[in-house]
């Protein structure tokens, strides 16, 4: 609070005195004088009010009360009488005091202020109604569990007229945890009817938070009265996940779908679960199908694929004709193809859950061959990936989970000896993120022993032991061939062939593992996945005549630069957008020489959490590529994860940008 | 661009210090002295946002409102009451003239902003 405003605040507070000291003098003359009652109580009010503000609570409890006393007056629940007056002008002459002293630090003061406010309180007819500040702002302390809710929001006619803004009720909602919202239009009427002031939509949101219910009241907090409101707890935990994709379905709904739509939904979703994990069981291996069999599954995903290309082929041909119909007939058949598409590959994609059963059964029997209690906990196993990640993703899981067991739990009297509970916890835990699935193989272990990994790496020459390493860097060592920290060699794990063939497994479908350790917190493993393999979103750029892919979930901006520039920076830094941001001219590292154009494209992507630019000739535009495997030859070449036949019949390499730039990193080390 | 507020408030401590905060977080500021002095803000400039007392001499609070309302350029502009906690009618009244919700005095500045916030963006 600054001294400017406790002055303007004290100089006011003098004012109001005088001016109700005024009004009171009217009130001995006549004391039914209704301006200089609602002087009065107008004066006390504010004086309330600022009082309050500025840390004057004192003078804020006393006004409080005759403003009361003033306000029945004026509203002529009560008459005005000597004695109010009385204790009135007594007040005042106490307000002066307190303006010097607000904390009744003297004790006359405070002895002057309790006779004052009983005497006040003896003339207030009606009990002061006022309700002790409530706290509900402050949340319940302590965790809450997640719970999912169900909120219907259905604004009336008016409320726009009363400067409400319904997205930002919607947006507050979501701000609460993670949600998603499901807009319906039922009330929508015929165009000549629409009134463009009035509120014509509702929403559903169904939103996941640890915040109390309370707090989702509160966003209504102004609009109570102008909406309908329903607010109910849908479900415990987070049910987001598998509401998301059945979002896409219910895109275009006139109606709102309902609490107990909803609930069937997500009932619907647990049935058909449990149908294919039945299948799952009872066919060979992994639910391919429902109905149809996993190698006609192929068959269409092989089809749609070359239905892809031909249709990239057509959209190219027609760009380059300028015949309006064939315009429309290939853009037609874009659409077609993209929604064939994506409604193909999710037949292909199957629920983390087929895996989890297996995993069950691993906990119990290993918990039960090394004597350790082993609680297993899931999470988000309704999380569906591509059939053949899955196969490919079995044995590096089991592997995860198998080391979490054997080396992460301790036996029950080492925990208690650290003070956990006996039994320990393995978890799995699965999300999506954008275009990938991040999958998280967990255990409250005893972490990862850093200083061994440093010992033994030393001891097998794959680190020099002079070099200081940071634990980011040391936990990144077991990925590395021939590594093992194990006491002793279990028959379970631990001969030190995992990692480095976990890491491989992984990043050949694209995926990318990650560690993090503490020590007797636990272990975590961060696998993230692609959604799909077979097909990517890509950015067709191209440098001299070579055409390249580049996924467009890495792409973050585009920028055109001379390309004379691009070589006269001596240290491959650039400004972009105020920026330094350093890059590679791709030109100069392929090794390409024809063409070269005047202006280069700089593509920045990020790269470890930092933008790096890459430059490129030309960008083409955006390119749905149907990725074909390099062959045999080229297995090594990490940059690239494949090709693509264009349109023309071209093959456009397909590049990783995050392995290109750490492979050129090394190489302009060196 | 920043948002305006206009702040009509007959108490000049009270106006003072909601300028202050809404300045500090970085909103323009208009002020008016009580409801009759606050009409000549209206005269079809940019207000985004309008935060007034009740209880004022010449043009209350809600007669405010109501006037602001009338103004087809200021139909719809979210309009915030300043009240204490024992006005909990007074709430229900200005509601129904047109007002958008409400502050609560005494409040800290994070309140305001968190209550400016709910209206405005």
């Amino acid at each position: 609070m600054t001294d400017k405003l406790l002055d303007i605040f004290l100089a006011e507070a003098q004012d109001l005195i005088v001016e109700i000291e005024k009004a009171l003098l009217l009130l001995e003359q006549d004391e039914r004088d209704q301006h200089a009652i609602s002087a009065v109580f107008r004066a006390m009010h504010t004086l309330k009010g600022s009082s309050g503000m500025f840390g004057f609570e004192s003078v804020s409890a006393i006004t409080h009360h005759l403003e009361n006393i003033y306000q029945d007056i004026r509203d002529g629940a009560a008459e005005m009488t000597a004695p109010v007056l009385e204790v009135t002008f007594k007040t005042l002459d106490h307000l002066r005091a307190l303006m010097s002293d607000p904390h009744l630090a003297d004790s006359s003061n405070r002895e002057n202020h309790a006779t004052l406010l009983t005497a006040i309180l003896d003339h207030q007819q009606k009990k002061d109604s006022a309700q002790p500040l409530t706290k509900n702002s402050m949340s319940a302390p302590g965790g809450h569990d997640e719970h999912t809710y169900y909120v219907y929001l259905l604004p009336h006619d008016h409320v726009i007229k009363n400067g409400t803004n319904v997205l930002y009720l919607v947006d507050d909602l979501l701000a609460l945890g993670q949600g998603l919202s499901f807009p319906f239009f039922h009330k929508l009427p015929e165009l000549h009817a629409l009134a463009p002031d009035a509120s014509h939509m509702g929403f559903e949101v169904i939103l996941c938070t640890a915040k109390p219910e309370q707090d989702i009241q509160e966003v209504f907090l102004f609009v109570d009265t102008d909406c309908d409101i329903t607010i109910a707890r849908l479900a415990e935990g987070n049910k987001i996940a598998a509401l998301h994709k059945k979002q896409s379905n219910q895109t275009h709904r006139s109606s709102p779908i309902g609490i107990e739509g909803f609930r069937s939904l997500l009932a619907g979703n647990k049935r058909e679960r449990v149908a294919e994990k039945v299948k799952s069981v009872s066919g060979n291996g992994y639910a391919n199908s429902v109905r149809v069999s996993g190698e006609r599954l192929d068959d269409l995903m092989n089809l749609v694929s070359e239905l892809v290309t031909t249709q990239a082929r057509l959209s190219l041909f027609s760009n380059h004709n300028a015949s309006p119909e064939l315009a429309i007939i290939s853009e037609h058949i874009e659409k077609i193809t993209r929604r064939l598409r994506d409604n193909a590959f999710t037949m292909s994609l199957v629920p983390l859950e087929n895996l989890v059963v297996r995993f069950q059964r691993l906990v119990n029997d290993l918990s039960k061959e090394l004597n350790k209690e082993i609680v297993f906990k899931t999470e988000g196993t309704d999380t569906e990936i591509d059939k053949s990640i899955i196969e490919k993703l079995t044995d590096p899981l089991l592997h995860l989970l198998r080391n979490s067991i054997d080396h992460g739990i301790e036996t029950p009297a080492e925990r208690i000896a650290k003070g956990k509970p006996a039994k320990g916890t393995v978890h799995v835990r699965s999300h999506y993120s954008g275009a990938h699935v991040v999958i998280e193989i967990g255990d409250d272990g005893a972490g990862l022993d850093l200083e061994r990994i440093r010992e033994k790496a030393v001891a097998k020459g794959l680190i020099d032991g002079r070099t200081h390493l940071e634990d980011a860097e040391l936990v990144q060592l077991i990925f590395l061939p021939g590594l093992s920290t194990a006491e002793k060699i279990t028959g379970v794990s631990g001969r030190g062939v995992g990692m480095d063939v976990v890491k491989r497994n992984i990043s050949d479908i694209r995926g990318e593992i990650d560690v993090v350790t503490k020590k007797d917190k636990g272990t975590t493993f961060i696998i993230t996945l692609p959604l799909t393999l077979s097909i990517l979103d890509g950015l067709l750029v191209k440098i001299g005549d070579t055409d390249f892919i580049l996924p467009l979930t890495a792409v973050a901006k585009c920028y055109e630069v001379e390309t004379a520039q691009l070589e006269s920076t001596y240290n491959q830094w650039m400004n972009f957008d105020g920026k330094r941001i350093p890059f590679f001219h791709l030109r100069n590292d392929f090794g390409i020489t024809d063409h070269k154009p005047q202006h280069s494209q700089v593509i920045t992507v990020t790269h470890n959490g930092a933008p790096v630019g890459l430059a490129f000739d030309k960008i083409e535009g955006e390119y749905q590529a149907v990725l074909k495997p390099l062959g045999e030859f080229y297995r090594g070449q990490h940059e690239f994860s494949g090709a693509t036949i264009l349109g023309n019949g071209h093959v456009a390499l397909v590049l990783d940008p995050h392995k290109l730039i750490t492979k050129l990193n090394t190489l302009h080390k060196n | 661009m920043s948002k305006t507020i206009a702040i009509i408030d007959d108490s000049e401590s009270i106006r003072e210090l909601v300028g202050l905060t809404l300045e500090n977080a970085g909103y323009k500021v208009e002020m008016g002295l009580d409801g009759r002095d606050a009409l000549r803000l209206f005269d079809n400039r940019e207000v985004h946002l309008v935060i007034t007392d009740l209880n004022m001499p010449h043009l209350d609070g809600i007669a405010l409102i109501k006037e602001i309302r009338k103004m087809e350029a200021y139909s719809s502009v979210p309009i915030l009451i300043l009240t204490t906690e024992s006005q909990a009618a007074k709430k229900e009244e200005a509601k129904a003239a047109g007002a958008t919700g409400w502050i609560v005095k005494p409040f800290v500045a994070e309140k305001l902003l968190a209550v400016v916030q709910k209206v405005i963006r």
